[in-house]
């Protein structure tokens, strides 16, 4: 009953963590998009500006907003540490996904700090 | 070219992104902790559960907070590439186990304490990865 329970927390888990990397790909998308160059504050407030008037970012937010509920949900009945901690396979989505829709050249340094980082989580949730 | 360069203002930036997503966490799980009771167990029950949590002032800080992050966050991605700027975010859970001594009560045992050690690390190498392509180029 309990690891039906578990289970379940895992799957919610990794359903927030494809509709984050969904909305982080619409927004770099966006971003990308408007290839705006940024060096003072004007320019960042004409920037989000520009931002909100595209209609991508709000699908983005939608899968976000998606991914909040279901985390929000999450946070009620695990503990914070341990939500935190199965996260983590959303670096790896966002390494691959940015490498296959934005064509990020994503080096072997940048994958070996990656997956540090997801060994680290992992440690984490272990514990 | 200059674009895709880690600057420490960046780096700066991430960081502060880091302190406010934890602000953010933090407020979610204030927020919804005082309906641990409640047993979410249908729709009905979800959508009491909504509505309780729609009424906490952390909920409402949190959703503040949100909004200053997509400002500070949509800039960062102006300047660096997607699958660097997430992995440097990772800082939070560096940050998170320290808020939740403070705050929450919450114990860390030494393997978690390894565990943060090699997220570091991961930083570390991620950070270094924007001077490898650079120097490629």
């Amino acid at each position: 009953m309990i690891k039906q329970k578990l289970f379940f927390i895992i799957i919610l888990i990794v359903l927030t963590s494809i509709c984050d990397t969904i909305s982080q790909l619409f927004l770099k998308k966006s971003i990308n998009k408007l290839n705006f160059d940024i060096h003072s504050i004007k320019k960042i407030l004409l920037f989000i500006g520009r931002l909100l008037l595209t209609p991508r970012v709000y699908l983005g937010g939608i899968f976000s907003l998606l991914s909040l509920f279901i985390w929000l949900y999450v946070l009620s009945k695990a503990d914070l540490n341990l939500a935190f901690s199965l996260d983590s396979m959303h670096y790896i989505f966002i390494a691959i996904a940015s490498g296959i829709f934005l064509k990020e050249k994503i080096s072997f340094t940048r994958w070996a700090g990656t997956i540090s980082i997801v060994i680290g989580i992992i440690l984490v949730a272990l514990s | 070219m200059n674009k895709k360069k880690l600057t420490l203002k960046i780096l700066f930036f991430l960081i502060i992104t880091d302190c406010l997503e934890t602000l953010v966490q933090l407020c979610f799980k204030k927020s919804v902790l005082s309906e641990t009771n409640l047993n979410i167990t249908s729709l009905a029950s979800s959508l009491t559960f909504l509505k309780l949590a729609l009424l906490s002032p952390y909920l409402w800080l949190a959703l503040i907070t949100v909004f200053l992050i997509f400002i500070i966050w949509s800039t960062i991605l102006s300047k660096i590439d997607l699958s660097m700027a997430v992995p440097l975010a990772s800082f939070s859970y560096v940050l998170v186990p320290i808020v939740s001594i403070i705050f929450l009560h919450e114990k860390i045992p030494t393997l978690r304490w390894i565990g943060i050690g090699f997220i570091i690390a991961g930083i570390i190498f991620v950070s270094r990865s924007s001077k490898e392509n650079e120097a490629s180029l």
